[in-house]
């Protein structure tokens, strides 16, 4: 066997630091050992822990540090759980980036609304922290973020620092008595959003979220083709060989996505 | 073109097998007809219609190891502890690509039309860009004999997925079966060479006779959608012995595996996965997408014809009917499809 590329091997990576975000997410960061990930915002990497498994998770960092990656975990499954036991230190493997990212070119100039519900945010980050870095090439940006309740919150720390460049706006669910902020869904302070001609919304959270987000926006007069979604599935192999990610319409969400525009996708069906 | 008799086509197979291929074709075991690797090539069978496997089974396992790498992980008295290997630790991740390379090269002798097209469909998944280096692996110098299909049975329908025909590149040989003997045509250099004939030949090749015609027209993705198979799936246990029998299912999982006896060898297997299984379409949070055994029949349809159309230009299903003859409570897609002509 020749010593072609092989997309199924991981390449080696070390723990860096461990942040807890909230109570039930992490984020690792890793230093890529001897090799760079040359990623843009939305793109996904496979994580490798030894002895117990493999999962997608979406890059969280900035593009700007090809060095190394983070990755923002939620305890859920067999690998997200033992992601939560990682030290700074120890070694993983990283397979990607694989996905067709935010088309970030197309971005510039235009007024942005983000939209994110609970882990969501995470395949945002990276998008956020490319348009605070060049903030003059985008328009008036706008996160709208919504969780259940304050200890849900992820980036809590960071979305003071977010706020001073772009508007952040949390909104909370199920809040606790002492809350002053905004109550409610993100759908229901949808209204409050100015949207122009120039606007393009960016959306990542529950399938059932994301659609009914994408359908309020799309009846505000948004272009569906100005509306992208970030589309969850467990990609196993991550290059569009073993069509477990393959979503109604027949896209593929490793190869294709996971950045859709609502203009590809049928909304009705991606949101059962 | 040569007309063979019996014992000159077993001498095509030993010929064969001394060019260094594995030869696979079709024998008659227990009742069934399957797709064996040919020590004894007079135990090659030339009169029948479906094989219980496909090329799918040697083309791509259905359990193959990727990769193996070294865990620390260790059996302990409360159950299983894994350390993570660290930079400093006695145990870097190494990891150590396999590639199980086949015997030889593969040949498969007397593969019906339809199975040729199965092939051209996994290539086509397989080799899209990038490739698979597993599969390609296994690929090349792929070596295919297509023996004539004279008459289908009731369940075949290569006809209505126009399949019937070998497409081009997917035949070194054609054989024609014609009473004792064999009618065998060349049709690339590698089978003129082994026929030892100069010329290359256009296969011209009458379509199957078909016991029974269908015209397979709602495979949009609505239609699909919005037909119920509630009463043709009574029957369905989600046995998914029709994504196994089928020489285009392709999909696959990817686990990380160990033996208790020994944990820190970790292998990286990739195994067939079935879309009627409540796994596939699992995601963290309980997500389950395709929830009930209409979804997934619907699933599996919507795989086998807009979705194939649409990303690969050809029709994922090729009609060879092994779903339906191998399904246990002989659940028909063809009805719900398409209607019944002849």
């Amino acid at each position: 066997m020749s010593m072609e590329y092989n997309p199924f091997l991981p390449r080696p990576a070390i723990v860096n630091a461990v942040r807890d975000e909230s109570l039930e997410t992490k984020t690792l960061k890793l230093s890529l050992v001897k090799w760079r990930a040359n990623f843009l915002p939305g793109q996904f990497v496979q994580l490798l822990l030894p002895g117990v498994g493999e999962a997608p998770f979406c890059i969280t960092s900035s593009p700007s540090d090809s060095k190394h990656i983070e990755l923002t975990i939620m305890r859920r499954g067999l690998v997200t759980n033992a992601a939560h036991y990682m030290r700074p230190g120890d070694a993983v493997g990283i397979r990607g980036p694989f996905g067709r990212p935010f088309p970030v070119e197309n971005f510039k100039g235009r007024d942005l609304l983000l939209v994110a519900t609970g882990i969501g945010i995470a395949a945002l980050r990276s998008l956020i922290l490319y348009i605070i870095e060049n903030r003059k090439d985008f328009g008036d940006t706008t996160l709208l973020y919504g969780a259940r309740f304050v200890e849900d919150l992820v980036y809590r720390d960071e979305l003071r620092g977010w706020a001073e460049k772009i508007n952040v706006i949390v909104t909370l669910s199920k809040p606790s008595e002492r809350w002053n902020g905004l109550k409610g869904r993100v759908t229901d302070h949808l209204d409050a959003i100015n949207l122009g001609k120039n606007s393009l919304a960016v959306i990542c959270g529950s399938p059932a979220v994301m659609v009914s987000v994408a359908q309020s926006l799309i009846g505000k007069g948004l272009d569906p083709k100005d509306v992208y979604l970030s589309m969850e599935r467990h990609m196993k192999c991550g290059i569009g060989k073993c069509a477990r990610c393959m979503i109604p319409g027949g896209f593929l969400v490793c190869k294709d996505g996971p950045v859709f525009s609502a203009s590809e996708i049928s909304l009705e069906e991606v949101g059962e | 073109m040569a007309k063979l008799s019996w014992q000159e086509i077993l001498g095509l197979i030993q010929e064969l097998r001394k060019r260094g291929f594995q030869v696979v074709g079709p024998s008659s075991e227990g009742g069934v007809v399957k797709l064996v690797p040919l020590e004894d090539e007079t135990k090659l069978e030339t009169d029948y219609v479906r094989t219980l496997n496909s090329p799918k089974d040697f083309l791509l396992p259905d359990k193959e190891r990727l990769f193996r790498y070294k865990s620390t992980a260790t059996i302990t008295s409360y159950g299983l502890k894994i350390r993570f290997p660290t930079v400093e630790g006695p145990c870097p991740i190494t990891i150590v690509p396999e590639y199980s390379p086949p015997i030889g090269k593969l040949a498969f002798f007397g593969i019906h039309p339809c199975m040729a097209n199965s092939i051209k469909y996994l290539d086509k998944v397989m080799l899209s860009d990038p490739a698979d280096p597993y599969y390609k692996a296994r690929r090349d110098g792929l070596f295919i004999a297509v023996l004539e299909c004279a008459e289908g049975d009731e369940y075949c329908l290569c006809k209505s997925v126009g399949s019937d025909k070998v497409p081009k590149g997917y035949a070194d040989l054609s054989i024609r079966k014609e009473g004792d003997d064999f009618i065998v045509k060349a049709s690339s250099p590698m089978g003129s060479s082994l026929l030892m004939e100069e010329s290359v030949e256009e296969i011209e090749e009458p379509s199957p006779k078909m016991k029974e015609e269908y015209v397979i027209d709602a495979t949009d993705e609505k239609t699909i959608e919005t037909k119920d198979p509630t009463t043709l799936l009574e029957g369905c246990t989600l046995c998914s012995s029709c994504t196994v029998v089928c020489p285009t299912c392709y999909c696959s999982d990817i686990q990380d595996r160990f033996s208790l006896m020994d944990p820190s060898n970790v292998e990286r297997v990739r195994m067939r996965m079935s879309c009627q299984r409540r796994s596939y379409s699992s995601i963290a949070g309980n997500v389950l997408f395709l929830k009930t055994k209409n979804d997934r029949f619907k699933w599996r349809m919507k795989h086998k014809f807009p979705f194939s159309e649409k990303m690969y230009g050809m029709s994922g299903c090729v009609g060879c009917g092994n779903c339906i003859a191998f399904c246990p409570s002989r659940i028909d897609f063809r009805s719900f499809l398409g209607r019944r002509v002849a």
